[in-house]
C-alpha cells in the first residue's frame, strides 16, 4: 500500500500561530531594530518610558486594524526603515523632544508596524495566537531596549548606547535603499 | 540489614513483580479524565488565558472588598454559563462579544481604572458566563458533564486567584514602574482585541 509520510507536528493551530506570531517582529529586522529604538529613546527620561509602552500598542493596533481590512496603506516598507533611521538618529544624536512630539512620533511609525503585522494575521493559523504572539515579541523588543538603556546612566555606556542607535539607523538606510529598490 | 530481612524483602518484591496489575498512568480509567479535560480545555488556546490575565491584572487594580468578589462570583458565572450550553446548546453568541470584553478588560487595565463595584463585577460575571459557554460547547455526548463544568471552574478560580496575587505582590514592591508594566500588558490585550475584532469584521463582510 502506498505510504505517506507522517508529520507530528503539521504547522497549523494554535502553536504554530503563536510561534509564527512571535516570529514576526524577531525575524523582520527592520521591525527589530526599530522596537528596539523604541525602548533605547524611552531612556531619554523617565516620562517617555512610562508612556510610549502603553501608548505605542493601542497605535500599533490601529494600524493592526488597517492590515486586516485588507485597506492598501501605501509606502509601508518604506515608512518602516525610516522609523529605524529616525529612530537610530535620536538615540544616538540624544535628541530630546517634547514628550507630545516624541509620542506622535512614535504613533505614526507604531501604524506602519501595527499594518506590516495585520496584514499577516488573516493567513495565520490561529489569528488571535499570532496577535498574542506579535505582542509577546514586541514586548520583549521594548523591554530590551529599556535594558539597554540603563547603561546610559555611566559614561562609557552612553557611548556604546549612542552607536548603538548609529547603527540602528545605519540598518534603518539598508531597508529603505532595499524598499526603494536601489539595493538587493 | 539482617539476612533474614533482606530475603523477606526480595521475596516480597518477587512476589508483587510477578503478580502484575494495570498501571495508570493517566486518570482517563478511573473516570477522571473529563475533569482534566475541563481543566485543560480552557487552557489549550488563547481565548481563554488572554482575557481571565487582563481580568486578573484589573481585581489587582481594584479595592480589595470589590477584588474578592470576584473570586467568588467568577466561577461559579462559569459553571453558570457551561449549565447554559447544556439547556440551550444551540445558541448564537457573536465571537464579537468575546472580543469586545478582551478590549474593555484590557483598555480599563491601560487606564488603571478604579470601576464601579457593579462595573466591575458586571464585567467579570459577563467574561465567565461566554466562556463557560464557549467551554461547555467543547463537552459531547461522552463527556461527563459533571465533571468538565467543575474542572472548567476550578481552573478558572485558580487562574484568576493566582494571577490577581501575583500581580498584587508585583505591585507591593512601591515602584511606579511596576504598576506602568501591568498597564502596559493591559495596553497589549487591548491591542489584540482591537485587532481581531477588525478580523472579525472582515471575515463577517466578505471583501
Amino acid at each position: 500500500m502506498p505510504l505517506a509520510p507522517a508529520f507530528a507536528h503539521t504547522g497549523t493551530g494554535t502553536s504554530a500561530g503563536l510561534l509564527s506570531g512571535f516570529m514576526h517582529p524577531i525575524t523582520g529586522v527592520d521591525h527589530l531594530v526599530a522596537m528596539v529604538a523604541v525602548g533605547l529613546w524611552g531612556q531619554l527620561g523617565n516620562p517617555a518610558i512610562w508612556i510610549l509602552p502603553i501608548a505605542f500598542p493601542l497605535v500599533m493596533a490601529i494600524g493592526g486594524l488597517f492590515g486586516v481590512s485588507g485597506f492598501d496603506l501605501p509606502f509601508t516598507e518604506i515608512m518602516i526603515a525610516i522609523s529605524g533611521i529616525a529612530l537610530g538618529l535620536a538615540v544616538a544624536m540624544n535628541i530630546r523632544p517634547p514628550l507630545w512630539a516624541a509620542a506622535l512620533l512614535v504613533g505614526v511609525f507604531a501604524v506602519f508596524h501595527g499594518y506590516a503585522h495585520g496584514r499577516e494575521l488573516p493567513e495565520a493559523a490561529d489569528p488571535l495566537a499570532f496577535g498574542v504572539g506579535f505582542v509577546i515579541a514586541t514586548v520583549l523588543l521594548h523591554l530590551c531596549g529599556i535594558l539597554i538603556g540603563v547603561l546610559t546612566r555611566w559614561p562609557v555606556g552612553a557611548q556604546l548606547v549612542r552607536a548603538s542607535g548609529a547603527a540602528i539607523g545605519a540598518i534603518g538606510g539598508y531597508f529603505l535603499l532595499s524598499a526603494m529598490g536601489l539595493v538587493t | 540489614m539482617k539476612k533474614e530481612t533482606l530475603i523477606r524483602a526480595i521475596a516480597a518484591a518477587l512476589a508483587l513483580v510477578s503478580v502484575p496489575a494495570s498501571a495508570d498512568a493517566h486518570l482517563i480509567n478511573t473516570t477522571l479524565g473529563d475533569f482534566y479535560g475541563g481543566v485543560l480545555y480552557p487552557l489549550s488556546g488563547p481565548d481563554d488565558v488572554v482575557p481571565w490575565f487582563a481580568l486578573a491584572i484589573l481585581a489587582s487594580i481594584q479595592d480589595p472588598r470589590n477584588a474578592r468578589w470576584l473570586l467568588f462570583v467568577f466561577p461559579v458565572a462559569l459553571v453558570g454559563g457551561a449549565l447554559l450550553s447544556v439547556v440551550t446548546p444551540a445558541l448564537f453568541i457573536s465571537p464579537a462579544w468575546n472580543l469586545a470584553v478582551i478590549v474593555v478588560t484590557g483598555l480599563a487595565v491601560a487606564a488603571a481604572a478604579k470601576l464601579p463595584f457593579p462595573v466591575f463585577l458586571g464585567l467579570g460575571t459577563l467574561i465567565a458566563l461566554l466562556h463557560g459557554y464557549h467551554n461547555g460547547q467543547a463537552m459531547t455526548q461522552d463527556t461527563d458533564r459533571l465533571l468538565f463544568i467543575c474542572g472548567v471552574a476550578a481552573v478558572g478560580y485558580v487562574f484568576v486567584t493566582l494571577f490577581t496575587a501575583l500581580a498584587i505582590s508585583f505591585r507591593q514592591g512601591g515602584r511606579e514602574w511596576r504598576l506602568i508594566a501591568l498597564r502596559a500588558s493591559g495596553s497589549w490585550v487591548a491591542a489584540v482585541g482591537v485587532i481581531m475584532i477588525g478580523l472579525q469584521l472582515r471575515t463577517a463582510v466578505p471583501m
